[in-house]
Parts: C-alpha cells; structure tokens; sequence
C-alpha cells in the first residue's frame, strides 16, 4: 500500500507518544488489539483547555498517522464533544482508504471517551 | 525515515534475479540470425535448429528432476502446470470417478482449480496439515475414496518451506489407484528432487525461482511403466491448436524461454554442498537474530524445511504497520494478502492454527544465491529497531520470550 507524506511522516515519527497520569487526567480507549486496531488517547484538561495530550495505537500507518495528528494538534484547544476534526476531515488529510473508515470511527470512539467527561472538569 | 540504499532483497520465495548466464543463453537465441525459426517446423533447417536447442533444454530440465526427456511438457508456468494437471486429470478421467484429495496449504494456483472444479461438480476434500505444516501420510489415505482420480501435494511449502513426505503419498497413491499430482515450483536448488523415485505421476515445474526466466515452466508427465502402476496417467489438454508437446499443450513454444529454463535448471541441479550450507548457516543467523528481539513465534516445521525460507509471527506488532515500517529497507513477503486496502491474512498460517494477528504480523524471509550475511544483518538490525517501536506505540509492555514452537 502506499501511503501520503504526511501520513508517512506522522506514521514514522509519531510525536505524543505515550500515556498520562496525575490530576486532571481523562483516559478513552477503543477498539481492541485481537480485531486488529485499537486506540487509546489520555488528555489533561483544566478549565475546558486541553493542556496535552498522550496516545497508544495498536493499529495500521493511517490510524496511528491520525491519533498522533489528533493528539499533537489539539493541545491549546477546547474540550468539546466531537473530534478537534472531523473523521471525513480526517479521511482527506491522510488519503485513508474508504474501507477503512471504520478505524478513524474507533479513533473518534477513543477520543469522545476521554473528552467528554473532562468537558467540565475544573481541578 | 528515507531509504538510504535499495532495500535488501529477501524474497527469493517469490522469484530470483536471472542468473547472468541464463540471460546470456536466452539473448543468444534471440539475437541470432538461425536459431529464430518454429521448434515445430520440420520442413528446414531453421526449424531443426530451433528444435534442437528446445530438446537440449527438455534433457537439462528432465535431468535435473529426475525424469525422462519425453516427460518434459513445457507450459508457461507452474501455474499452467498445476492447472493442466487439475482440469486435464478431473475432465479425462470424469467418468471414473470426481474426487479430489489436496490440502489446505496448497498454493492458490491448486485451491483454486479446486474451487473452480467444486462448482462444476467435482469434490475436494481438503487436508488439514498439523501446527508444523505436514500432512501425515495416514491423513492422505484416510482420505482416499473408490472415486477419487487425484491427490495434489505441494512438495516444499512456499509460504514455510515445510517439506512433505511425498515418497510416502507415492506410495499410497499407487496403492490405491488415484494419480499423484505434486506442485514442485519451490523445490529445485532447494533440496533433492527425484520424479521417478518418488513415484510422483504429474510434477509442476517453474524457471523464475531458480534464476530463470518468468512466463516458462514444465509439467513432468509420468511416462514410466514400472510395476507399481497398472496404467500412465492420461490428461486432457486445456488449449488446442497445433498439437504440440504431444497434444497436451498447443502453442508454438518459446524457444529462448525453454533454453533459459534448461540452463537455469542444469545450474540449481548442480548447486555445491558449500552453497547449501551457507544458507543453512545464513538462516541459523537470521532466526537467532531475530528470536533475540523477543516474542518472535518461528511458523513451520524446523526439522522438515528447507533452509531458504524462514517465516516468523512477531507479537504484539500490527501486521500492515511492521510490512510498512520495514519497507523501505527491506524486501519480504507479508503474512498477509493485500487485495484490497484491507489485509487479509495468511490462510496457510491460519490453517497452521496461528490467529489473525499472528498470521498478520508475520513475515517471509526467502534466501538465496545473492544473500550475504551483512543482508542479513541489516535484517535484524531493522526488524529489532521498528518492532520495538511499534510495540512502544502499541503500548505493549513485554512479550514472552521467543521460542521455535508451533501455533499454540
């Protein structure tokens, strides 16, 4: 398969790698590992701003392209109950495969289970 | 991460480079102003000389399988040579009976006549091998029925290099009464072949694994009358036209292909012991090498293989990321089928009893001729290098230790 540059670039040197811990930490997982794609994402979050973002993906170039995209772009931002940009957003700026829509849709799933309860936190 | 080289080449499973000589005999016949005429033309002088170099090339390939020259019928590939096996066995012999024995590890170029022949009528029971790939020789005759004209048993495995027991097939099938068709393609140059020893009736035989050219192969037609068989197999022909090798392949034959083949196969039949056990010691290395990076699972027989091939099951790494990792260094084959944008996984593996991810996530490694141990060197140095990261990324802790076990 071949794959963007951009795609190949955050696929090769993933930034955010990793996981959090400590106060204001939320943590959404999807998918899992035995079906072939699963994402994790920890975001910390004080007063509705998303202050960083960590992620784990046992996944394909594109997912793992697009949670680290996701978790390095969305630090600074607000919290909010959808994705910092939308999975057809998404779609396009990786050139996924439309067969494999379903993997951005187990990324947005990682994603809003960590986000939405931290929408309201405040420390 | 940019490639700073060409990637290694490590798929010789899958074809080889020309050897230079090979290329050199076909450029030959190509090149020159006499030997261009129709093998098939009996009428001057060009046509004998064509025909010549054709039989030359039948003598090379016969001898280097053990088979006599008359045996020799060329095709374009083992693809056409399993093919015309399957149909041209089911369809001559339709009236006797319309069962066919193989296994579920078969090449694709044998499933799927088989599917094919299912959906005109035929029955195929498909052998299930063990979790190291052979088939056991009870399984074969347990298999047997009044009806059944054929059996069809690849001799090396192209996906694990597992070697069957196909001297032992030989012999029930000659027992029995249902002819013996064996898928040789990754064989020769690899370990010994011997047609009339193995009591083999039909054998598919392809140039481009052993440094030949791609679009020629053989079948070898049992021709012998040896005791152990009241008849010879008979076939019926899938193409018609101008009766050439003796009726069962019609077409004017290629005659720099078959001389690139005769001579490619009189090459890998003389291959020296030296060379075998360089690659037995390059293999040694590669599967050290890569067992030390840990949860490494070896697929296939050990003891049963042929050491050119090496295929492995990494853990916890996502099967298209690890072919795509490595890509750009390294030129093997994938555990995993990529018709689609969606990989499906090896059925030989599967059928191994190995699971998705582990079928996924494995990869091939074929040696040969041109493979030096700094190729595999760089191998390992890649394969440790992006499999620890992918499992970083996959936020997978630690697998346990490597072992050369089967599928658990």
């Amino acid at each position: 398969m071949n794959y963007s540059e951009l795609t190949r670039r955050y696929f090769e040197s993933p930034a955010n790698v990793g996981e959090l811990s400590g106060p204001g930490v939320f943590r959404g997982a999807a998918g899992n590992r035995e079906a072939g794609t699963w994402v994790q994402f920890d975001l910390r979050c004080e007063s509705g701003t998303l202050q960083a973002a960590r992620f784990l993906a046992f996944a394909c170039p594109h997912t793992i392209a697009a949670s680290a995209w996701l978790a390095e772009q969305s630090v600074g931002r607000a919290v909010t109950r959808t994705l910092p940009e939308s999975v057809q957003e998404l779609r396009d700026r990786f050139d996924v495969p439309v067969e494999k829509m379903g993997r951005l849709l187990i990324i947005e799933d990682a994603w809003l289970a960590a986000a939405v309860p931290a929408i309201d936190y405040r420390g | 991460m940019t490639p700073t080289s060409t990637p290694v080449y490590l798929d010789h499973a899958s074809t080889t480079p020309v050897d230079s000589r090979v290329a050199a005999s076909m450029a030959e016949v190509l090149n020159s102003e006499t030997e261009f005429g129709n093998p098939a033309s009996a009428s001057h002088d060009y046509g004998d000389v064509a025909h010549a170099l054709v039989e030359q090339a039948r003598c090379q390939v016969a001898a280097a399988v053990g088979a006599a020259p008359a045996e020799v019928v060329w095709t374009s590939g083992a693809t056409e040579a399993n093919n015309l096996s399957l149909f041209g066995v089911a369809q001559y012999y339709r009236e006797r009976g319309r069962h066919i024995v193989t296994s579920r590890t078969e090449h694709k170029a044998v499933l799927d006549p088989c599917r094919e022949l299912e959906r005109r009528g035929w029955q195929v029971t498909y052998l299930v091998p063990d979790r190291e790939g052979l088939l056991d020789p009870d399984q074969v005759a347990a298999a047997l029925r009044q009806d059944t004209v054929l059996v069809s048993i690849m001799h090396v495995n192209n996906e694990i290099g597992v070697v069957q027991n196909i001297g032992a097939f030989g012999a029930i099938c000659a027992r029995h009464g249902a002819w013996l068709h064996v898928d040789a393609a990754q064989s020769l140059g690899k370990c010994p072949i011997d047609f009339a020893g193995l009591g083999v009736d039909l054998m598919s035989l392809s140039a481009h694994k052993v440094y030949g050219p791609k679009g020629v192969g053989a079948l070898a037609v049992a021709r012998r009358k040896d005791g152990s068989r009241s008849a010879r197999v008979q076939l019926a022909p899938l193409l018609f036209g101008g009766g050439q090798e003796q009726g069962l392949r019609a077409g004017t034959l290629a005659t720099h292909q078959v001389v690139g083949m005769g001579l490619a196969f009189e090459l890998a039949a003389s291959i020296s012991s030296t060379e075998t056990v360089r690659i037995v010691q390059l293999q040694r290395r590669l599967w050290q090498g890569l067992a030390a990076i840990g949860g490494v699972l070896r697929n296939g027989s050990a003891a049963h293989s042929v050491p050119h091939l090496l295929n492995v099951s990494f853990e916890g790494v996502e099967g298209e990321s690890l072919l795509a990792a490595i890509r750009p260094h390294l030129a093997v084959s994938t555990g995993s089928a990529c018709t689609s944008a969606l990989a499906e996984p090896s059925y030989v593996l599967r059928a191994l009893g190995r699971s998705e991810r582990l079928s996924e996530s494995s990869l091939r490694f074929g040696l040969g001729r041109t493979t030096t141990e700094k190729d595999i060197d760089t191998a390992i140095a890649v394969l440790s290098r992006e499999v620890q990261r992918l499992r970083g990324i996959a936020g997978v802790q630690s697998v346990r230790a490597s072992a050369a076990v089967p599928a658990t």
